[in-house]
């Protein structure tokens, strides 16, 4: 229940920001943030299955999380470091050829980081863990 | 490694969900076993055998790869 609550919060908090920023553009945004946009909900979408799913589970008696889903997430963020460390470098060398903005290429890899994360983590609630 | 529980877990007419709030562990974890996606820890394999009144290396079996 502990870490149930601050993933609600940040959602909470990631979607007022996101509102603040659709207000601020007033609407009308060009394709790429767009795209931004709909990352952003799929990602805060992916945090409040999660959480959900925790409460379910503590719901039905049982823990809100265990050795397996632990062992996933320790999984998923020790491999999504290390592949977030070569999307670092592929944006800085996209970053010698096109040049963005700090904002854009600060965000984007943020964005990448997370997305990785949320990728690495279904594939192993997926596939499992096994030999291990 | 394989194991029996699925075969155990009928023989004393227990749910997965039951299974699960006796060990300890989220039902999905219990899921994952039976398919063979993930080797338990030697605690959790250690209590389930005890649920499933049963020897540890009657439960799992391990087949050296």
């Amino acid at each position: 229940m502990k870490k149930i609550i601050p993933v609600l919060v940040v959602s909470i908090l990631v979607l007022g920001t996101t509102l603040l920023w659709m207000t601020n553009s007033k609407f009308s945004m060009p394709v790429a943030e767009i795209v931004q946009l709909v990352v952003i909900i799929l990602i805060v979408g992916f945090a409040v299955y999660l959480a959900v799913n925790r409460l379910r589970s503590v719901r039905r008696g049982e823990p809100a999380e265990d050795e397996l889903s632990k062992k996933i997430l320790q999984k998923a963020s020790s491999f999504s470091f290390y592949a977030s460390l070569y999307l670092w470098v592929a944006m800085i060398f996209v970053n010698d050829r096109i040049q963005l903005d700090t904002e854009v290429l600060i965000g984007t890899g943020i964005l990448g980081m997370a997305v990785i994360w949320v990728v690495l983590v279904i594939f192993f609630k997926i596939r499992g863990i096994k030999h291990e | 490694m394989n194991n029996r529980i699925k075969e155990l877990r009928a023989r004393y007419d227990l749910t997965q969900e039951e299974l699960a709030k006796r060990v300890g562990v989220r039902r999905e974890t219990i899921v994952f076993l039976e398919k063979g996606k993930y080797n338990p820890s030697l605690k959790l394999a250690y209590d389930i055998s005890r649920v499933l009144q049963s020897k540890i290396e009657e439960v799992f079996v391990f087949e050296p790869t």
